[in-house]
């Protein structure tokens, strides 16, 4: 059933992208320039994940349910089948599944052409952690965050990924909550955890042009955060706030992100 | 003629040349206010370029740093543990208490001379003096506070829309105006006026007795390669050698760095007013200086990171007579700066 619905999705995505190869064949200025957008839509494995309600179980049996889910995507490119590489610096997004409007990004002017890969780093890169507060705007402003902080001031730097929930029977600190908090970018003034992760996606040619503004459906299964090459238990860490610890969790969560389909 | 307008136009060019010297460096003047370079000091690591220190910045920072509106019931300023008149920490405490009367787990460190330091907290958490700032407000146990609504009060008054209009040239209260003000206070703390920088500057009121000369002998030879520098660190983390309590350890620097090589370390404190900042060391467990003293001649404690100065030739701690020890004590008093702890630019305003 999951794998039937997979391909009826991928078929339904290569029709639409036969149709905009269509479009180019129709005199598009091969200089015009269009906005690719990109979806992170998270769930758990196909399922959509509703906050607070919908259930996952990991692979130590633990089942749980999330009241937040949010990480940060920055570093944007896209490689063109020509091996040309479309940047988008300086651009940082902060996902959030409890703001809907936050898990569609914008990649705007991008040149008319063909892309074969996507790439994006989780997490907020070396450079702009160590920068200097005047460059932190948007969401890499460390007043912005209210009760859903993304950043470290005992061990400066962001929250790259955090996922909070619940799960009945474990114990952390009296609570049935756990805390999973990724940072650390790999330290300023000494050799520290780095939980900086690249993503790279390959696109099946993508085509950009005047009438074709193709949006990248990605889907993050979140179910890799504790189920990767390496098995999370709550029980054991309900609470995770150290980079050391996160890199068996950052290791898992970079194979949860794939490119489903192209609209 | 030619000769003396030549003259003429060399003199003005000499008192051209002298003038901006003496801007930048007004050092002699006590009770300064703003940031200065004192002549015995190191280059400042702080890149003023980004910040330079203006009468308005510095006047929107000493509100801030006084102000309880920072904290989340507004009772907690930065001043309660960072009290002036102690060299700005929390006098009579080993560990400080914040919001709530919780308790913390660390002695506060004083603040002077923040913009000759690279890193910032006893463990070196912070690197960037602009970001020290949102720590205490957000601790739990300290200002328990969120940033974004220190800064909505601050929009809600009367007064802050106007400073920061002052400071910057605009009413909006941003964080990065907030964070640099503190900073350009902190930054103006510069402490160099104790009896030791006359002394070392051959300036009045720095003639050293033969116990002083004699405790500035001792401790170059042993105590300087610690805490070097006429900032009196060398900005390094070290195990110096403290009781390692087996419940609840404090790990210090390597809780940063996740590194076991960095166990037990912190980072070594400026030795500047020293006879203000009591209790000492990272967790305030020495009342006296004297029993400081006795830790690094008698009670050092051996572990695996233990500095490697504090065991030499495979023996524990620095070896000092009576007479050294307290010749060091005497020295060490000379490291006190009383303007800097009465001067009323830095004060509540």
């Amino acid at each position: 059933m999951k794998i039937s619905n997979k391909l009826y999705i991928g078929l339904l995505g290569l029709s639409i992208f036969a149709t905009s190869c269509d479009d180019d064949a129709m005199g598009d200025d091969p200089n015009a320039t269009n906005t690719v957008q990109i979806e992170f839509d998270n769930r758990f494995g196909a399922t959509d994940i509703e906050l607070g309600t919908t259930k996952a179980t990991n692979a130590s049996g633990e089942e749980y349910t999330l009241s937040t889910l949010n990480y940060f995507i920055s570093n944007v490119s896209l490689m063109s089948d020509m091996g040309e590489m479309v940047s988008f610096p300086d651009q940082y997004f902060l996902v959030k599944e409890s703001d809907a409007g936050s898990q569609f990004i914008d990649l705007p002017e991008v040149p008319s052409g063909t892309y074969s890969h996507l790439t994006f780093t989780v997490g907020v890169d070396s450079l702009k952690s160590i920068s200097d507060v005047a460059a932190r705007t948007g969401v890499l402003d460390v007043a912005s965050y209210g009760d859903d902080n993304m950043y470290w001031s005992w061990n400066m730097g962001y929250i790259f990924f955090k996922m909070e929930g619940t799960a009945p029977g474990i114990d952390n600190r009296g609570t049935e909550n756990f805390a999973i908090h990724i940072g650390g970018f790999g330290g300023k003034d000494a050799v520290t955890p780095n939980n900086l992760k690249q993503i790279d996606l390959h696109l099946h040619d993508v085509s950009v042009s005047e009438s074709s503004s193709p949006q990248l459906h990605v889907i993050f299964d979140v179910t890799k955060v504790m189920d990767g090459a390496n098995t999370i238990s709550l029980m054991e860490t309900p609470a995770i706030h150290n980079p050391m610890v996160g890199t068996s969790v950052s290791a898992n969560y970079v194979s949860g992100f794939a490119l489903d389909h192209v609209h | 003629m030619k000769k003396l307008i030549y003259l003429a136009v060399l003199s003005t060019l000499l008192v051209a040349c002298d003038e901006p010297s003496t801007v930048l460096n007004p050092v002699e003047e006590t009770g300064e206010k703003l940031f200065y370079q004192p002549e015995n000091f190191p280059q400042p690591s702080y890149d003023f370029s980004k910040n330079p220190v203006t009468d308005e910045g510095f006047e929107l920072g000493r509100k801030l740093f006084y102000d309880g509106k920072l904290s989340r019931d507004g009772t907690i300023s930065c001043a309660e543990c960072h009290s002036q008149p102690y060299a700005f920490t929390h006098h009579g405490h080993s560990i400080s208490h914040g919001i709530d009367d919780k308790i913390g787990t660390r002695n506060a460190p004083a603040i002077q001379n923040t913009a000759f330091m690279d890193l910032f907290f006893w463990d070196g958490g912070v690197f960037d003096l602009d970001f020290f700032s949102v720590a205490p407000i957000v601790n739990p146990v300290e200002m328990d506070e969120e940033l974004g609504n220190v800064l909505e009060k601050l929009r809600a008054t009367e007064d802050y829309p106007e400073m920061f209009k002052a400071a910057y040239g605009s009413e909006e209260i941003t964080t990065e105006g907030f964070l640099k003000a503190l900073s350009q206070f902190m930054n103006s703390l510069v402490s160099a006026n104790s009896k030791y920088d006359k002394y070392v500057r051959n300036e009045a009121g720095g003639e050293f007795t033969d116990q002083e000369i004699s405790g500035l002998s001792i401790f170059k030879t042993k105590c300087a390669s610690c805490h070097g520098t006429d900032l009196f660190t060398d900005g390094s983390f070290r195990n110096n050698g403290l009781q390692i309590y087996v419940r609840d350890p404090d790990f210090g620097r390597a809780i940063i760095t996740e590194n076991a090589a960095d166990n037990y370390k912190f980072k070594v404190p400026s030795l500047r007013n020293v006879g203000y900042t009591a209790p000492y060391m990272h967790d305030g467990q020495f009342l006296t200086l004297k029993q400081v003293i006795e830790h690094y001649a008698s009670g050092v404690n051996d572990s695996e990171t233990l500095d490697p100065e504090l065991k030499k030739n495979g023996v524990l701690g620095i070896p000092l007579t009576e007479t050294e020890k307290s010749d060091l004590i005497a020295f060490l008093a000379t490291l006190n700066d009383p303007t800097f702890i009465s001067n009323t630019a830095f004060a509540a305003p």
